[in-house]
């Protein structure tokens, strides 16, 4: 359709302006041009959102203040602080700032999203499958979404490695990979990895593992042969040391699926579990403890709330829906409660979309959290920001609005949680990706036809 | 005590079940009857006239008797205590597949597709379980009322209107029949969410999903001629002429009639404008759902009163689509003039309605014509404004008694009303909610 690509050919005419402000824009010249040529304003060196009621997360709400923000980093953050000559001013009055929001699972960008033909596949990796020009992607900026947990699918006990990435739109593949961020892995268990609801064709096999007690097997067959690997490399290594000039030991056979494996019985990668039933997520705690890891968090985790405490005591985040329930057997016991109950037990908690949908306002489903089992607004806020970003371990960088963190931000139009709350502006690392000012919108869309092809056909009659 | 246990005890009229314990019919009120309820010093908004400061509402017999802002309590009622609480009118989802479905996966509890092309003679309300846990999860959000139907096939069959309450789906009913479904042919890929009878798979050419889809739409009409022919041939019918029935056939009289509304389940301005034509040939009575990009067609739909059922707002626009499609497409329609209402085509998360009708206040669409949208609109699309969707003296006592606007997902429900009859604010989820919270803690 021709007339998306002029409302974006048209967004490239406009620099970067405060939300809401009302500014005309140029009428539309190429009308040839490709989604990719969406424009990504170059980061100012300088910037400063004034006046704007900014909700830290980590130290509380300032009703009306400053944030300054220097070469992508926030440089200050308060009520008095002086905006800086020369910065790029962002008017944020009577709008709210909130961190960057961090989706701890998603599937937006990756092309392909389940190796599902064994059940382990440690091996393989989604940031070899990532897509920058993912639709996805931009419409979660458009939700304030600065940072996502890429995970593989559900299909295998042990998925391929994740990617954490930032929403860098529009910019090559590889700048979506968020620098730093500590490698992870997917793990699942249950209906999918049994393959329950599957319609098995006339002479298709059944995979193994087809009951949770399989999955464990599973799980401890892969680790106990991954400790075995890493023996076989400890003892290389001690051979290669003390070998004669000319005598080198010959090597162990590199295999990339124990690699990975090794990597988190090293503590080195994150274990994030894909889970639903209590019964599960025991077992997954009781494998982890005997082969000395940390599960980083659980996925789902629908009966949580079942055994908060284990998952509190065993150090684990649980990322969850906030009301997703009664779609299968075992979301029958999902309860809206959970995120709040599971809080409440000492669980850091995570609100997910696992949706390119629900991704787009996820701020609304962290608001649920409160209004099933009372959390606080901070608390909601944190199952956004700051609790996926420890998560992740990432949580230096993002997840809260700090002097020395990433200058990731959500700009809203009012308070995050009200019913008409909406994203006017959505920065990474300083830089605006998403400005509604200048965005593609319905409005802009239908001002577009009114230009081109005049008032009434902007709603066509049908007589 | 619990906060959950609280709420539930607020409710004056309740008889509280054990947490746990064994649990009668989910839907069904557990309730003793009082002569009257009285909620005193709330806000009331009445939706079809200006909102009430220190309102008082009466509930008797079934019936709102009495609201406004000089109404003496009768000492006889049971009052309840408004002070910093609003009283609403229950919400109508207008399209869902409660009591049709339970657990999606389990293939035993759904009843939401029938086999087939034609099914207009299959009445949703017939399968409807009125026991299912699904309807108290989601009339304590406020939505007392909903639009019930199958889907898929061409014509889905007949879509009820119920009240989410009753021992039977007799019970439940506002009207058993309220509209005919009819899925309207697409050519497919118009992303998720959308309704619109898609087929065809990824190996047929544009030119044989061209066809498909011409083949489809002849079909459907097709089936309305002979419908129109059916009727007019039994109109004209004496007594003793033999006749036979069919009763897919009997079931299109009142469409073809324009006596039983059309709810025409769409996607595309190309599906609308198909549904005008046929609409045209056949004098249907329209109401569009769904319908994304009826933005398009705003005026035309506003000149020609044609009224349209948007949503879910929490759906992906089309690859090709303004991101905020979805949000603001119900927006533009009011402005026009086209009455909207809601619906979640959903059964497990009805309960969003509200906030469906949130993210399009959040883009552009008035708050007060949100809320009519949720209540009066639907009740109006189906002929039973008399009845519900807004609070007035003679009209059914679905009352919401709430701490602030629905649409906040921070609001909660405080009491609620179903024909007068008040409701415990307890469902499945809370009853697991309170067991676990009280479970011990453990060391581990």
């Amino acid at each position: 359709m021709r007339t998306i690509a002029m409302v974006l050919a048209a967004a490239a005419f406009t620099a970067t302006a405060t939300p809401g402000t009302a500014q005309q824009r140029p009428a539309p010249r190429d009308t040839t041009t490709k989604r990719l040529s969406y424009p990504v304003p170059p980061a100012a060196r300088l910037v400063a959102i004034t006046n704007a009621t900014i909700m830290t997360v980590a130290k509380g709400t300032i009703p009306k203040g400053t944030i300054v923000i220097r070469d992508g980093k926030i440089a200050a953050v308060g009520a008095d602080v002086a905006v800086p000559a020369g910065a790029q001013v962002i008017d944020g009055n009577g709008k709210f700032v909130i961190p960057g929001i961090v989706d701890a699972h998603s599937h937006s960008a990756a092309e392909a999203i389940n190796e599902g033909t064994q059940s382990i596949t440690a091996q393989v990796r989604m940031e070899d499958v990532l897509r920058q020009d993912a639709l996805g992607l931009y419409r979660e900026l458009a939700g304030g979404v600065t940072t996502l947990n890429i995970l593989h699918g559900s299909a295998n006990t042990i998925g391929g490695q994740n990617a954490t990435v930032k929403v860098r739109w529009g910019l090559p593949a590889d700048s979506l990979l968020f620098e730093g961020a500590p490698p992870g892995i997917k793990f699942a268990l249950g209906e999918n990895v049994r393959q329950t609801n599957r319609t098995v064709l006339p002479g298709q096999e059944r995979r193994y593992p087809r009951t949770r007690m399989g999955v464990e097997e599973l799980l401890r067959d892969a680790f106990t042969r991954a400790q075995e690997y890493r023996r076989e490399w400890q003892a290389y290594e001690r051979a290669r040391k003390s070998a004669k000039k000319g005598q080198a030991p010959v090597p162990p056979k590199r295999d990339l699926q124990l690699d990975a494996l090794v990597e988190v019985l090293e503590g080195k990668r994150l274990v994030h579990c894909h889970s639903y039933r209590a019964d599960e997520i025991l077992m997954m705690l009781q494998v982890a403890k005997d082969f000395g890891f940390r599960v980083a968090s659980f996925q789902h985790v629908l009966e949580g709330y079942k055994v908060a405490d284990e998952i509190a005591a065993a150090g684990s985040g649980a990322s969850t829906f906030a009301d997703n329930w009664a779609y299968k057997l075992e979301a029958w016991d999902a309860i809206p409660h959970n995120a709040a109950l599971m809080a409440e037990r000492g669980v850091r908690v995570s609100i997910n979309s696992d949706s390119d949908e629900r991704a787009r306002r996820l701020y609304q489903e962290a608001a649920k959290a409160m209004h099933y089992g009372g959390a606080s607004e901070e608390e909601a806020l944190k199952m956004i920001t700051l609790h996926p970003a420890w998560q992740l371990g990432i949580d230096k960088r993002v997840g809260s609005i700090e002097v020395g963190k990433d200058a990731d931000l959500a700009i809203f139009n009012g308070h995050p949680f009200a019913p008409a709350a909406r994203v006017e502006m959505t920065l990474i690392d300083g830089r605006v990706f998403f400005d509604r000012n200048t965005a593609p919108t319905l409005e802009y869309l239908m001002e577009l036809i009114r230009q081109q092809q005049g008032p009434r056909q902007v709603t066509e009659v049908v007589p | 005590m619990t906060k959950a246990r609280m709420r539930i005890a607020e409710c004056g009229v309740v008889v509280i079940g054990l947490v746990g314990g064994a649990l009668p019919a989910q839907s069904t009120p557990q309730t003793t009857k009082a002569d009257a309820i009285v909620i005193r010093n709330a806000t009331i908004v009445p939706v079809t006239s200006a909102r009430i400061q220190n309102g008082t509402i009466v509930l008797r017999n079934g019936r709102i008797e009495a609201v406004g802002a000089n109404v003496n309590a009768p000492s006889d009622a049971t009052v309840i205590d408004g002070t910093g609480l609003f009283v609403y009118p229950g919400m109508i989802d207008a399209g869902t597949q409660l009591g049709l479905t339970e657990i999606g996966s389990v293939p035993g509890g759904e009843d939401t597709q029938e086999i087939g092309d034609f099914n207009p003679h299959n009445v949703a309300v017939t399968a409807v379980n009125p026991h299912s846990e699904l309807i108290p999860v989601t009339r304590v959000n406020g939505v007392t009322t909903a639009i019930t139907s199958a889907e898929g096939g061409l014509i889905s069959g007949q879509a009820g209107l119920i009240d989410l309450m009753g021992w039977t789906p007799t019970d439940m009913a506002v009207r058993r029949q309220a509209a005919m479904v009819v899925n309207y042919p697409s050519l497919g890929g118009g992303g998720f969410g959308g309704g619109g009878g898609r087929f065809g798979g990824g190996d047929q050419s544009d030119a044989e999903r061209r066809a498909e889809l011409d083949r489809r739409t002849r079909a459907l009409r097709s089936y309305f001629a002979d419908a129109k022919a059916y009727a007019d041939v039994k109109a004209r019918a004496t007594n003793s002429g033999a006749r036979k029935v069919n009763q897919a056939m009997e079931a299109m009289i009142p469409v073809i009639r324009g006596e039983m509304p059309v709810i025409f389940d769409v996607t595309t301005a190309d599906q609308i404008r198909g549904v005008l034509a046929l609409a045209d040939t056949f004098k249907l009575k329209v109401v569009l759902r769904g319908a994304r990009e009826a933005w398009r067609l705003a005026d035309t739909l506003a000149m020609r009163r044609i009224p349209v059922i948007v949503g879910p707002t929490t759906s992906v626009p089309g690859a090709e689509d303004p991101y905020d499609m979805t949000y603001a497409n119900p927006g533009v329609l009011a402005r026009a003039g086209v009455k909207i209402a809601f619906q979640t085509s959903d059964a497990a998360n009805s309960r969003n309605l509200p906030y469906n009708a949130a993210l399009a206040v959040a883009y552009g669409l008035d708050a007060d014509a949100a809320l009519r949208a949720l209540t009066i609109n639907a009740a109006e699309m189906f002929g039973v404004a008399d009845r519900i969707g807004s609070l007035e003296p003679g009209k059914v006592a679905n009352v919401v008694v709430t701490t602030g606007d629905p649409m906040d997902v921070r609001s909660v429900v405080r009491h609620l009303f179903i024909r007068g009859q008040s409701l415990p604010l307890d469902d499945r989820h809370t009853r697991l909610y309170e067991q676990f919270r009280a479970r011990p803690r453990t060391g581990s």
